[in-house]
């Protein structure tokens, strides 16, 4: 916590003055980044916003600061990017009579989305063990055959994983 | 401060402990010590308490993921080249069976079935002949006709078939086969469910000829109208009456006439996922009544409001207990 907390308009002010400084030098570097401007402008939305939302007070390095804050957000767009490209293309295989409603669809990706967080940090094979038993609804015996691990590493894996999951669920 | 709300406290030893009670419970079914160890130690304090509320929100967001779509997507590569993910989708999609609404955790068979129903789910069918199949929850059959015959294949669950006249002249003959052996229909309607290793047959029109599929044919048996019976691969038990509770499904309902406790939350369980199980103590409680399948809280809801029990959903619903009130 710092000792002089500004006031909100006085925070307001100065994430102005960041966004008229700096916005377009943001939105050209995320455009080369990303090869379009519209995705671009969203993250650049999104960034500002963070930032709004924050308590951060001084921008002594303005664009240090952007770069660092955007490039948080990129991390996070580009692997939700790719989920909902995997959610995607899960889709078309999926029998029709089997395709979920609209609605659905996008409940099933928010929740995809939350999971995903939730298992960001750990080791792939743990996270392949645990998605295995979830929601393959292999037996661990089975789990412990197709990953070349031991029946013990596997629910060591399950502990795991459901540690970091309890953490982090809302 | 506005982030108390969120802020709420963990005790990371509970959590712990309430993921080793998953990781327990994941790996199979639960014994009912085991489950009576668990909520001993869930309701010893409330940091217990609290951390399986977590665990119960996470299975419930887990639970509601249907396989076929959130596993490619979980599961991608790092980095998602376009093949190897079609690729191993393809493998997952042969591998894993998934239904969206039909999913079981071990249950493969009926994958490359012709029809098959989700669990919960009834599937009407009008096959080339005009004769009428029924799939009850969780069912799977495969049709073959040819010049010589009309068979269906109950691979699993329960059907009810309303034969037609064959529209080819000299009408073919008309089998249903189980694993256990085969039923020629004489008559016109009747339910046919494979179970635990034994076929159940009940005729509610005409007539079915039962040949099991290890027994020479002195084993064979007619089974007429208003007649239950059920077999294995090599006999056929005595045939006794049936009712009409044995058809109840098709109209939606389950029909419980003094129905012990224990084999009626058996007869639940087909029609919803996860587990769902009884206190030894009141598995011999009577329960009557006609109950809508196809909406097991209502169901569960009704029990609670007649008998002397209680309904505890855990894991967001995948886990119903019922106790004693």
């Amino acid at each position: 916590m710092s000792d002089v907390l500004p006031s909100p308009d006085n925070h307001i002010r100065n994430v102005e003055a960041l966004y008229t400084g700096h916005q377009g030098w943001l939105h050209a570097k995320l455009r080369r980044r990303l090869g379009n401007a519209v995705d671009a402008a969203d993250l650049v939305q999104d960034t500002f916003t963070r930032i709004l939302a924050s308590k951060a007070v001084v921008f002594d390095e303005p664009r240090a600061y952007l770069s660092c804050v955007a490039g948080g957000i990129l991390a996070n767009w580009c692997k939700r990017k790719s989920l909902e490209r995997a959610y995607l293309a899960a889709l078309e295989h999926l029998p029709a009579p089997e395709v979920p409603s609209p609605e659905t669809r996008l409940l099933i990706l928010e929740t995809l989305h939350e999971i995903d967080a939730m298992l960001d940090t750990l080791p792939p094979l743990v996270r392949r063990a645990f998605l295995l038993s979830q929601l393959a609804g292999m037996k661990y015996e089975a789990i412990a055959e197709q990953l070349g691990i031991s029946l013990i590493t596997v629910k060591r894996y399950m502990k795991q994983a459901f540690v970091q999951c309890l953490r982090l669920v809302d | 401060m506005a982030d108390a709300q969120r802020a709420e406290p963990v005790d990371a030893e509970a959590l712990e402990e309430a993921a080793e009670w998953l990781m327990c419970m994941s790996a199979g079914d639960v014994t009912d010590a085991q489950q009576a160890d668990w909520l001993a130690w869930r309701n010893s304090s409330p940091a217990r308490a609290s951390a399986w509320q977590r665990a119960e929100r996470l299975m419930g967001k887990l639970g509601g993921l249907p396989p076929a779509l959130s596993m490619p997507a979980l599961d991608r590569p790092a980095d998602p080249g376009r093949r190897a993910l079609v690729s191993r989708l393809a493998l997952l999609l042969a591998l894993a069976p998934a239904s969206w609404a039909g999913w079981r955790l071990t249950e493969q068979q009926g994958w490359a079935a012709d029809y098959r129903s989700g669990i919960g789910e009834r599937l009407d069918l009008t096959l080339a002949d005009g004769t009428q199949v029924v799939l009850n929850t969780d069912s799977a059959i495969d049709v073959r006709f040819n010049a010589g015959e009309r068979f269906i294949r109950l691979l699993r669950g329960e059907i009810l078939v309303q034969t037609a006249p064959d529209i080819v002249v000299p009408a073919r003959p008309l089998w249903v086969g189980t694993r256990e052996g085969r039923m020629q229909a004489l008559g016109t309607r009747f339910t046919v469910r494979e179970f635990g290793g034994r076929t159940y047959l009940a005729v509610i029109e005409g007539a079915i000829r039962i040949e099991p599929g290890n027994a020479d044919h002195l084993a064979r048996r007619v089974v007429q109208a208003g007649q239950r019976a059920d077999f294995d691969a090599r006999t056929i038990a005595a045939p006794r009456p049936a009712d009409e509770a044995v058809t109840a499904w098709t109209q939606g309902m389950l029909l419980a006439d003094k129905m012990r406790l224990d084999a009626f939350v058996a007869e639940l369980a087909r029609y919803q996922r996860g587990f769902i199980r009884c206190d030894p103590g009141i598995a011999d409680l009577r329960v009557s009544g006609a109950f809508p399948i196809s909406d097991p809280r209502r169901t569960l809801s009704m029990l609670e409001s007649t008998y002397a029990l209680r309904v505890e959903a855990h894991m967001g619903g995948y886990w119903t207990m019922l106790a004693p009130r």
